[in-house]
């Protein structure tokens, strides 16, 4: 008899996950490659990877995974390390839409999605973006370019924010303050945008391996 | 090459005109996203450094990752194979790899006591070749050389892709060079000593590697010399997997001298060639090799090439790179292989928010 693999423990998430038990062993392996064969990932395991030093949000992402709004775990705040089973959760948040899919759980599934995203602008996770962390995101997505001075970023980010009042808190009083975007105001800005085939991560069909009988 | 994620190729650019509704907007966030996730899930480099999966199994439980138990009729098959390669092949192979390396260094340090000659110099490369033969035997290697008639000349300058230590080996089985490498202590610098005697090998000291200028030096004055054999040296500076080809060190390419590229692509379906140095040591390498069915490979030599007026080093290294890549099938990536042990540069991150900035200004977004 031969040796027996090591398997990954398949968790219990809600929804429920419909990826192949394939693309959970390519995943768990992918785990064990940046983990270093640890049982947990911390932030500095993310450094190696060289397609990721690319991307200007690396930090906003990297972040997102230790987020405990992401984690679904009741408090607020970061966790220091991950296990397998979180890091298949927040994957589960770039899952494609299937067609075997009701209103409701389309539905649900975009509210997910959006939820992820507003994480990553709310960073101090008081639950609403304000213009000072929307200038944050603009400044880390342009503050590669050397011509473009903080002045021109704050701009575009008060910009889109005064857009973003005119939208949801359109029948404010001229007196009132817009303190900031909340996750309903959030949701409204995003209303018929398709945003589901946007925000996906799309796995291969995995050729069979040749068995012999 | 195979991923395990469907990547939307599409451009920065139009990606995110099409999430546009007005300029600057929340919707930019997307694209970085998710292409962060991707880089996450699977990135290029990375999967080079770990070795070749294949699609059906040969037989040995190193190549097959996901080994499980599929059949009896496989199980007893396999350990039969196991019987075979350890208790029958691994003594054969060992002693035949015994007997190479002593006539090596025996006939290595007998022919180093003659006086310089062109009798030394041909019984020196009847040592060499016919050690190397023995040694090639030693690990059932089955090598088919392509295009002969661009074998490297004197003088010049061979140039290959590195997958594993005994390259060399397979290279030298055909031709005799000038090895170019750093001294080593044990048994390996016995050799090394023995047949520098012999043959104008050019071995560095730990030190004297560090100083650029004087390895292209020595190597600038060994391939002035039009009598000496020619260098066998490989640019991307450690073992890749065999399924793409990295950035080429540019010291190579600045020496001079004509340059004679070879690609060599081993027959993973036999045995899996590739040293993955920072999980095996060289001793359990050598164990893996000899215990494989046989080393597969297909050797092919491309015409010499030269460093055209216009071009520099880098772009000379690239050329001579595709070159390569293309005939053995292999991709090519313009990552540094040293990737393997360090971080990349911020020099990276910044060309990407370059171009993410540059473009919101075309679009006007910005006064």
């Amino acid at each position: 008899v031969g040796p027996q693999g090591s398997s990954p423990p398949v968790p219990s998430l809600f929804p429920p996950l419909t990826v192949t038990s394939e693309q959970i062993e390519h995943l768990h392996r992918r785990f064990k490659q940046l983990s270093r064969d640890q049982l947990t990932i911390r932030k500095e395991n993310f450094d190696s990877i060289p397609d990721l030093e690319f991307n200007p949000i690396r930090g906003k992402i990297v972040h997102a995974f230790f987020d405990k709004r992401n984690l679904r775990q009741e408090s607020d705040g970061l966790v220091d390390e991950i296990n397998f089973e979180d890091f298949l959760t927040i994957m589960s948040y770039f899952r494609p839409i299937e067609m075997n899919m009701d209103e409701e759980q389309l539905d649900r599934f975009r509210k997910e999605k959006l939820k992820f995203l507003f994480h990553m602008y709310d960073s101090d996770h008081d639950g609403k973006i304000t213009v000072q962390e929307y200038r944050n995101v603009v400044e880390e997505l342009l503050s590669g370019n050397p011509h473009l001075e903080k002045e021109s970023a704050r701009s575009i980010a008060d910009g889109a924010m005064m857009e973003a009042a005119s939208i949801c808190a359109g029948q404010m009083g001229p007196d009132q303050v817009y303190e900031g975007i909340t996750f309903e105001d959030f949701l409204k800005m995003w209303q018929g945008i398709d945003i589901e085939t946007k925000m996906h991560v799309r796995f291969l069909n995995m050729e069979t391996i040749a068995h012999c009988y | 090459s195979q991923g395990i994620i469907e990547r939307d190729e599409t451009p920065m650019e139009k990606e995110i005109a099409r999430l546009h509704r007005v300029d600057f907007e929340f919707s930019d966030i997307f694209y970085f996203c998710r292409k962060g996730f991707e880089a996450i899930v699977e990135d290029e480099v990375t999967q080079r450094f770990s070795s070749e999966e294949l699609v059906s199994w040969n037989l040995l439980t190193r190549t097959n990752v996901n080994f499980h138990y599929i059949s009896l009729r496989l199980t007893v098959v396999w350990v039969i194979g196991v019987v075979v390669r350890y208790c029958f092949l691994l003594p054969l192979r060992f002693t035949l790899a015994t007997i190479g390396i002593t006539s090596m260094i025996v006939g290595a340090t007998v022919v180093g006591q003659l006086p310089n000659s062109s009798v030394k110099n041909y019984l020196s490369e009847l040592v060499h070749l016919t050690c190397s033969r023995i040694l090639v035997r030693a690990l059932s290697g089955t090598i088919h050389y392509h295009n002969k008639e661009n074998k490297p000349q004197k003088g010049g300058i061979c140039v290959a892709n590195h997958t594993s230590p005994i390259d060399a080996i397979i290279l030298t089985n055909d031709g005799c060079y000038a090895m170019v490498g750093q001294v080593h202590g044990g048994l390996m610098g016995v050799i090394q000593r023995a047949t520098v005697k012999a043959c104008p090998h050019v071995w560095f000291e730990r030190s004297e590697i560090k100083d650029r200028h004087l390895v292209t030096k020595r190597l600038r004055e060994h391939v002035a010399d039009k009598s000496k054999l020619p260098i066998l040296i490989f640019p991307e500076g450690t073992c890749i997997n065999n399924t793409s080809v990295m950035m080429f060190k540019k010291g190579s390419f600045e020496i001079g001298g004509t340059i004679y590229p070879v690609a060599i692509k081993y027959d993973p379906q036999f045995g899996d060639a590739f040293w993955n140095s920072s999980k095996y040591n060289i001793v359990s390498y050598l164990l893996r090799i000899m215990t494989s069915w046989a080393i597969v490979c297909n050797v092919w030599y491309l015409p010499p090439m030269v460093k055209k007026e216009d071009e520099d080093a880098v772009q000379f290294a690239n050329r001579v790179r595709s070159a390569i890549a293309h005939q053995g099938g292999l991709t090519e990536l313009p990552w540094d292989g040293g990737l393997k042990r360090a971080k990349v540069k911020d020099t990276f991150k910044e060309e990407q928010q370059k171009n993410y900035s540059k473009m919101l200004v075309r679009n006007g977004s910005i006064g």
